[in-house]
């Protein structure tokens, strides 16, 4: 029994991981149709840019500080990244693959640039809290497990209340229902844009940040982390806010469970790899609107 | 038939460059290759720059052609001929199924749905345990010998470099003649208005998914060619990183346009050659960088400026 | 009209959840003829034409076309039985030349295999040079000849229009279906179209437009069909159409249209 709890904290930690990943999609992807995959280079970006400032020889930063700071960097290669890449082609009113196949270019420009600084080897972050087991109630798990899960949910809420509570998420959910009737209604195209690109990068380097505490991650880890990422969107629905975690939660259980069961009923314990794949191809065909539908579908 | 005389030139051509390049032995592996790669691009540039289906199982469809010869040769014991025909019966039954499933899917879903399909292909080659020879591969087999008229021989060196050359002279003549005709039409009408292909009496779905069985399968032939190249098989081959150069190839080169395929695939084989002194193996960073700004400045390609520069400066007037 | 007709519509009905879109339409097409389609904004024009051309199945009553029944059937299988049409929106392939584009319009008449076209067989090669010579012939006629080899994005939306308009001819169709043709054309433009729509008729091929402009339609026409809230209203020649009380009822916040179209009749 302490078994499957422990299993279940440890699914629950990488299913924040891609949870996040999905969301990160998901911001950019409801206001522009961009389905962006270099959300996993730039969780490589967040990653490094916070291991560079907490252990660089001339301004080694704080443990919280260097976070909150390696994320914020990432926002702005987001805004770096949709100037270059999405801006102009959207101006020039190519179709929405075109953005789509420049951000494949970035996401080979970015692997490489940090391959080049920082080499081939794996990097991770020291855990914040040590690695001893701690238990929550019946659940047990290491504090850095528990840091992940509580950083999600924090994240997860705070993007909730902006879709839900404020005026820009209002504009945000206008302008995926309508693009053209949103404009007309004075919202600026282009810096909802701007905003999704910002949003979407901040996120996506934090999960960067978090993903290397349970493992040290080199320069190829963005494309797997990207399809992981992305797997969960489709499992949990491009929709909603809520779809993202959800989707992120069910393939990580997958994950682990096949990964420890599997072997017992006669497939190799690898397949575990093939989880996210194969729960795509089942959604895409079976339930191409995910698990949760859009609000105002189900309407 | 003065009709035929520019592809046998092009054989002849290819065969000579075959026997030049035989006592050279890393150029002679690197001429296969390319040649390969030249197929691959051909493929992907019909199914993507001509029919529009942004598909990420190009390379799959390859390594199924390559571990379905050498597992029927090999494992299964089965002669070379029967092993090439089921391989390639395999590549069209796996890409007639993923091309039904597909066909419900719009636009990037398709991509996303055939790049799973791929991926989990590659898991399955890992985790195949003896039959795929799981992360290592299978290696260690040779082209068996063929029986021709009551006679054995082995295609090695330049004749096994020559084969190869009329698999890509081969794959090029099917997607030429196609593209010209009225199926190549209809592909290039889908790719640009799938609705009005249709009211025009286009069936949109069978015609996607024929492109895409005869792309891969195409895909899956060549793949079988390379299985005797290096005389191994192994996973990272077959992966996603291979199919973004190939559509970087494509969009670079030209999308759309054969010229675009063959220039582009070339251009981004050789370039190492000249980027590795300079940035050592940082050469997706150019790639990368190459992709934005053609699809920034020249969706077109490469082929595409060489047209306005010739429409400028040369005797474009006719 | 002793002949039987070419498309015939009963009972037709569409439902679009609870609103009913068409609702027991009857009508004929005869071979030959240019009938209009008009009513009101939110009539049901639009719904009866995407019904013939497949782009959505009735609710119920049927559609016979050569006495074959084709409701239910998709876009591409109702021009494959020879039923083409054009766009409102011009919808050209964008990425192919004015001779690609009408080519593909004769699509439904190709017959060979995939080998037979890389084999490049004589039959195959015999069957493509027809296309050509069919193609060319009618961007002749519908007077684009001397951009024939032109990018279609380097075209006018006139030209656009008549694109439209030899593509469709193409198909070799026995009912050209048009949707909305002199919408967004010059009086120029509009005047050589219905001359071209005449030349369609007298090939033998039937006609069936839907239109706002009564200008255009209304002297183009030789019968026409009134729909109103879903339901056929009238069904006459032009002249009868436009006396009768119901039409003017309908048509009575638009009746300076109808007017219009008188006077041009007249000029």
């Amino acid at each position: 029994m302490s078994d499957i709890l422990e299993l279940l904290v440890s699914a629950a930690s990488s299913g924040c991981i891609y949870g996040l990943v999905a969301l990160s999609y998901l911001v950019m992807i409801r206001p522009t149709g961009i389905i962006n995959f270099a959300v996993g280079e730039w969780a490589a970006v967040g990653l490094f840019a916070a291991f560079f400032l907490l252990t660089n020889r001339w301004l080694p930063l704080p443990y919280a500080l260097a976070l909150i700071a390696a994320v914020a960097f990432t926002g702005l290669i987001g805004w770096g990244t949709q100037r270059i890449a999405v801006r102009p082609l959207v101006e020039k009113g190519a179709p929405i693959l075109g953005p789509i196949l420049a951000l494949l270019g970035m996401l080979a420009i970015f692997r490489e640039s940090i391959s080049l600084i920082f080499g081939p080897d794996p990097h991770n972050l020291p855990a914040p809290f040590g690695l001893r087991q701690v238990s929550l109630g019946p659940f047990a798990g290491t504090p850095r497990d528990f840091f992940i899960i509580g950083c999600t949910a924090a994240v997860f809420v705070g993007v909730w209340l902006f879709f839900e509570r404020t005026v820009w998420g209002k504009a945000f959910e206008a302008v995926a229902l309508n693009r053209k009737a949103a404009a007309l209604m004075g919202i600026n195209l282009r810096r909802v844009t701007v905003a999704a690109f910002v949003g979407g990068a901040a996120i996506a380097g934090f999960a960067g940040v978090l993903y290397s505490l349970t493992a040290p991650r080199d320069f190829l880890m963005g494309l797997p982390l990207a399809v992981q990422g992305f797997s969960a969107l489709v499992v949990g629905g491009v929709g909603r806010v809520e779809g993202a975690i959800l989707g992120g939660m069910i393939l990580a259980l997958a994950e682990q469970l096949t990964a420890r069961y599997a072997d017992q009923i006669g497939i190799p314990s690898g397949m575990s790899l093939g989880v996210p794949f194969l729960l795509m191809i089942v959604f895409l065909l079976a339930r191409p609107t995910g698990l949760l539908r859009p609000k105002e579908a189900a309407a | 038939m003065t009709r035929a005389a520019p592809w046998l030139a092009a054989a002849a051509a290819m065969i000579a460059v075959a026997f030049l390049l035989k006592d050279f032995g890393y150029y002679s592996d690197q001429y296969r290759k390319l040649m390969l790669w030249v197929a691959l691009a051909l493929g992907f540039n019909f199914l993507f720059g001509i029919a529009g289906q942004v598909a990420f199982s190009h390379f799959a469809f390859y390594g199924i052609g390559a571990y379905a010869v050498v597992i029927l040769t090999f494992k299964a014991g089965l002669p070379l001929g029967v092993a090439v025909v089921l391989g390639l019966a395999l590549c069209a039954v796996l890409a007639i199924a993923v091309g039904i499933a597909a066909t419900r899917l719009e636009g990037f879903y398709l991509a996303l749905a055939t790049m799973a399909f791929a991926q989990l292909f590659l898991v399955v080659l890992t985790e195949g345990g003896a039959v795929t020879g799981g992360a290592g591969g299978i290696a260690n087999y040779r082209l068996p010998a063929l029986e021709l008229g009551g006679r054995r021989f082995t295609l090695t060196g330049p004749y096994y470099t020559s084969l190869i050359a009329l698999v890509l002279l081969a794959t090029f003549f099917v997607f030429w003649r196609l593209d010209r005709s009225y199926f190549g039409r209809a592909c290039r009408a889908i790719r640009d208005n799938p609705e009005a292909a249709a009211a025009m009496g286009v069936d949109v779905a069978r015609t996607k998914i024929v492109v895409f069985t005869v792309t891969s399968v195409l895909a899956g032939a060549a793949g079988m060619a390379y299985a005797f190249v290096d005389n191994i098989v192994n996973p990272p081959v077959f992966g996603l990183e291979n199919v973004f150069l190939l559509l970087f190839m494509v969009i670079i080169g030209g999308s759309g346009r054969h010229a675009g395929a063959v220039v582009g695939a070339i251009l981004l084989y050789m370039l190492p050659y000249v980027l590795t002194p300079l940035i050592g193996h940082h050469q997706a960073l150019v790639f990368g960088i190459v992709m934005v700004a053609a699809m920034l400045f020249r969706p077109d390609g490469l082929v595409g400026v060489y047209d306005r520069l010739r429409a400028r400066y040369g005797r474009g007037a006719a | 009209m002793s002949a039987p007709p070419l498309l015939s519509a009963r009972g037709l009905t569409k439902r679009f959840g609870g609103l009913v879109a068409v609702d027991g339409v009857d009508f004929d097409v005869f071979a030959g003829e240019i009938l209009g389609l008009i009513g009101p904004n939110g009539a049901g024009k639009t719904t009866t034409f995407n019904l013939i051309a497949g782009a959505f199945a009735p609710t119920s009553g049927t559609l016979d076309f050569e006495g074959k029944p084709i409701h239910g059937l998709g876009p591409h299988e109702v021009a494959g039985r020879g039923i083409m049409r054009t766009f409102q929106h011009n919808m050209p392939f964008a990425g192919m030349s004015l001779i690609d584009n009408v080519l593909v319009g004769c699509h439904r008449r190709m017959q060979s295999g995939l080998a037979a076209l890389v084999m490049g067989s004589r039959r195959a090669a015999a069957e493509e040079e027809k296309a050509r010579r069919r193609a060319a012939e009618l961007i002749g006629f519908v007077g684009l000849g001397d951009v024939a080899d032109t990018p279609v994005v380097n075209l006018s939306f006139g030209q656009g229009r008549l694109l439209e308009v030899a593509r469709g001819l193409a198909g070799e169709p026995r009912l050209m279906l048009f949707d909305e043709p002199a919408a967004g054309l010059t009086p120029a433009e509009a005047e050589r179209l219905s001359d071209i729509i005449r030349g369609i008729a007298k090939r033998g091929i039937a006609v069936l437009l839907i239109e706002h402009d009564m200008r255009f339609l209304l002297p183009l026409a030789e019968r026409v069909i009134v729909l109103n809230f879903g339901r056929k209203i009238a069904d006459g020649t032009p002249d009868a159409i436009r006396r009768d009380p119901a039409v003017v009822e309908a048509y009575l916040g638009e009746a300076s249209t109808i007017g219009a179209g008188e006077e041009a009749a007249r000029a």
